[in-house]
């Protein structure tokens, strides 16, 4: 009697668990590891390689034109990178699964001033495991990945985790806000 | 005209295809072994071999380019491992934490088996005889003393006498008790259970002592009657219980079986949807085959070559959607596929969609810098749809270098020319110094009105295309297109043989003249609201005439 009540109580805890959890979210293994090095076409028709950035703190934004959670952010996005341009940070934003007439009407629609390109093969969404975005990565000079954020960022987060990011400061866990599956 | 030029475009196309071959390479079988053991970090339940998702494509066009790279199945799922975690494996790795995923079933199926024999022997034990009796402690002691009594209890003469069935029910309940005792001192059963079952073997031990008591001795000499058969002459206390007993067994690998059957049909019945009039049910469980061919759930590298043939085949008979459908298949298994990103690229540029069909020609010339027919396509998309005749002609030069000579490549050689003089002008057109090229041979003007009933339906969006197809044809791409967005009426347009939608096409002879104000700008649908109107007085002589007017009188309901 004991046994079968026991044996019942560990198969309704583990549903419950089953059931607190996200089934889509993916846990990154990236954090506190070296961010893949790639090369991206900017939309200005320069290349862009993440090396060249060494020294600076990274805000390696993934977006798409189709993501609303993606419109949500940018304008703020914006804003927060007029403030930091003084400063040894690097905005870059990263265009996914998209066109380039949808994506160049987004940046010209939220005014975006910092450097984006687009992953035409997905080869570097998929070298940082994307799956949800935005999905935001803060890079520190030495090219550590300290942070890792899926969905919509604000003010208080990105200061703070650029702030971790210059003093190379690993978080021990990643971010969530409202997201958008990649297609 | 448009179908010797299609035909040109099939045989270039043919050109990789004889070096390269299109049979399923080891390579692509490979690569979707792999991909079968990936999960879509999109779709979740599909593997990537499996997914249609943009991300699966992306995923089997790393695999493939990794393992040309030269690294082993392992080295790429520990690739994907290393971005997605161990989350993207289908299948754990057989050690640390997931390891208990793999034991886990099985610890569960013993546990569960070992369960099932415990309850049946419970079961076989507990006989359904309910009438209490007293027992009397004379018969329970006999009992007892028999079953100490370490002998046998029964003669041979006993148990092959007319009594025999008696006998032997007396030695089985003795064996039943003997077997309980032990179970219970083994510590096999509890206290609860061994009384029980003891108080019911004893009951019964107890009758069949009685009856043997009735038996004299002289009667249990005489042989048996030939006509009885055993097991009826006496009223076997248990025969109704073990019958019971068999039931739930019975019963249970009933349960069992069925539920493997159904577990393995369903499995192999369920697919992925290929279009949405597709049900994700078929095959052998409703015996339905997916849409199109060829038929079945999967698509596997070994249906390449049909499928690319099929697409081929429709592409050249002009079905359009039956092409798009068998290239899509293609793309599915692998996104790169030169050749069905060329055709891809080629009834996307038709149907207006340049940066996509762009997209398309960049992935086939991704696997293959030299593909002839990717390398057409988008030299003339650069040139013809996006402006960039420096890009086309570099492409197109690209290309000319690739082909054998033949009347293909003396055609393209024309055709660069004649993008390096500004590419106004068709094969065989003369060009005549000062006139504008509007009024060059063919090219007709004229002015594009709304009908006053239906401007006040309109927004000011939409798109316009000027449409010319050559009297006679029906379906396929239009010999040539303009389109212009949110024009304003009356609108004055020109339509000419830079207009013609696959190079090398004449812009001369009899042609039909209609217009469009597509709402949504797609060419290839047909929208609720699109305004559409068509030249009175069609087909037109493009030759003699040069003024064309339309009223754009009708509305799509």
């Amino acid at each position: 009697m004991g046994i079968t009540l026991f044996v019942i109580l560990a198969l309704l805890g583990l549903l419950a668990y089953g059931f607190s959890r996200d089934p889509r979210y993916i846990t990154s293994p990236l954090i506190g590891r070296p961010a893949p090095t790639f090369t991206l076409t900017l939309f200005d028709g320069q290349t862009l390689s993440l090396e060249d950035l060494r020294g600076k703190v990274v805000f390696l934004n993934f977006w798409a034109s189709w993501c609303p959670p993606c419109r949500e952010e940018a304008r703020e996005m914006e804003s927060i990178w007029k403030n930091l341009k003084q400063k040894d940070t690097v905005f870059l934003g990263v265009n996914i699964q998209d066109t380039e007439p949808d994506a160049k009407n987004f940046l010209k629609q939220f005014g975006i001033t910092y450097r984006n390109g687009r992953d035409m093969l997905g080869k570097i969404s998929v070298d940082y495991g994307v799956w949800g975005i935005p999905e935001t990565f803060f890079i520190d000079p030495q090219g550590q990945i300290t942070y890792k954020h899926v969905g919509t960022l604000g003010w208080p987060i990105i200061s703070a985790k650029l702030d971790e990011a210059r003093r190379r400061v690993v978080s021990a866990s990643e971010g969530k806000g409202s997201y958008q599956p990649i297609r | 005209m448009v179908k010797r030029v299609l035909i040109t475009l099939w045989l270039l196309a043919c050109v990789p295809t004889l070096s390269s071959g299109a049979q399923p390479t080891e390579l692509e079988e490979q690569v979707r072994v792999i991909a079968a053991d990936l999960r879509c970090p999109v779709c979740q339940n599909l593997s990537a071999a499996d997914s249609p998702s943009e991300l699966a494509q992306q995923m089997r066009a790393i695999i493939k380019s990794q393992l040309e790279e030269g690294k082993t199945p392992d080295q790429v799922r520990a690739f994907f491992v290393s971005k997605y975690g161990e989350w993207v494996l289908l299948s754990p790795t057989k050690s640390g934490f997931s390891l208990l995923v793999w034991v886990l079933p099985y610890l569960a199926l013993a546990g569960g088996l070992i369960f099932v024999v415990f309850v049946i022997r419970r079961w076989a034990r507990a006989k359904p005889n309910n009438q209490s009796k007293d027992l009397s402690p004379d018969l329970l002691q006999r009992i007892q003393k028999d079953l100490r009594a370490d002998k046998a209890w029964d003669s041979k003469a006993d148990i092959e006498g007319p009594h025999g069935p008696l006998f032997r029910e007396r030695a089985r309940l003795y064996t039943e008790l003997r077997d309980l005792e032990f179970d219970y001192q083994a510590g096999r059963i509890s206290k609860t259970d061994y009384e029980e079952l003891r108080r019911g073997y004893e009951e019964q031990a107890s009758v069949v002592l009685k009856e043997l008591d009735t038996i004299s001795p002289a009667t249990l000499a005489e042989p048996a009657p030939e006509s009885e058969p055993m097991g009826q002459t006496v009223t076997n206390p248990t025969s109704a219980g073990s019958r019971r007993t068999w039931i739930f067994p019975a019963i249970a690998t009933f349960l069992l079986i069925f539920g493997v059957t159904l577990g393995v049909l369903l499995s192999n019945s369920l697919r992925t949807r290929t279009s949405t009039d597709d049900s994700i049910t078929g095959d052998f469980l409703t015996g339905t085959s997916s849409q199109g061919d060829p038929s079945g759930s999967t698509v596997g590298a070994q249906d390449l070559p049909s499928l690319l043939a099929q697409g081929r085949g429709a592409f050249e008979r002009q079905e359009w959607p039956k092409a798009i459908d068998a290239f899509k298949r293609i793309l599915a298994m692998d996104a790169n596929q030169p050749e069905a990103n060329s055709y891809m690229g080629l009834i996307l540029a038709d149907a207006g969609h340049a940066d996509s069909a762009l997209t398309a020609f960049d992935r086939a010339l991704s696997i293959n810098p030299n593909y002839p027919l990717a390398l057409l396509g988008s030299g003339m998309v650069l040139y013809r749809q996006k402006g960039d005749t420096d890009g086309g002609s570099q492409r197109l030069k690209k290309l000319l270098g690739t082909l054998p000579p033949g009347p293909e490549k003396e055609q393209l050689k024309k055709t660069i020319a004649e993008m390096g003089k500004g590419g106004d002008e068709g094969e065989g057109a003369v060009t005549q110094a000062g006139v504008p090229k509007e009024s060059v041979q063919g090219a007709i003007t004229g002015t594009i009105a709304m009908d006053p009933k239906l401007k006040s339906q309109q927004s000011g969006q939409g798109v316009l295309f000027i449409i010319a197809r050559s009297a006679g044809t029906q379906g396929g791409p239009p010999l040539a297109v303009r389109r212009f967005e949110r024009p304003a009426f009356p609108f004055k347009y020109s339509l000419g043989q830079d207009n013609t939608m696959i190079p090398g096409t004449q812009f001369k002879g009899k042609m039909v003249i209609t217009a469009r104000l597509d709402k949504d700008g797609n060419p290839v649908t047909r929208g609720a609201g699109d305004l559409t109107g068509a030249y009175k007085n069609n087909p037109v002589d493009v030759d003699s005439q040069k003024q064309v007017d339309i009223v754009l009188d009708q509305k799509t309901p």
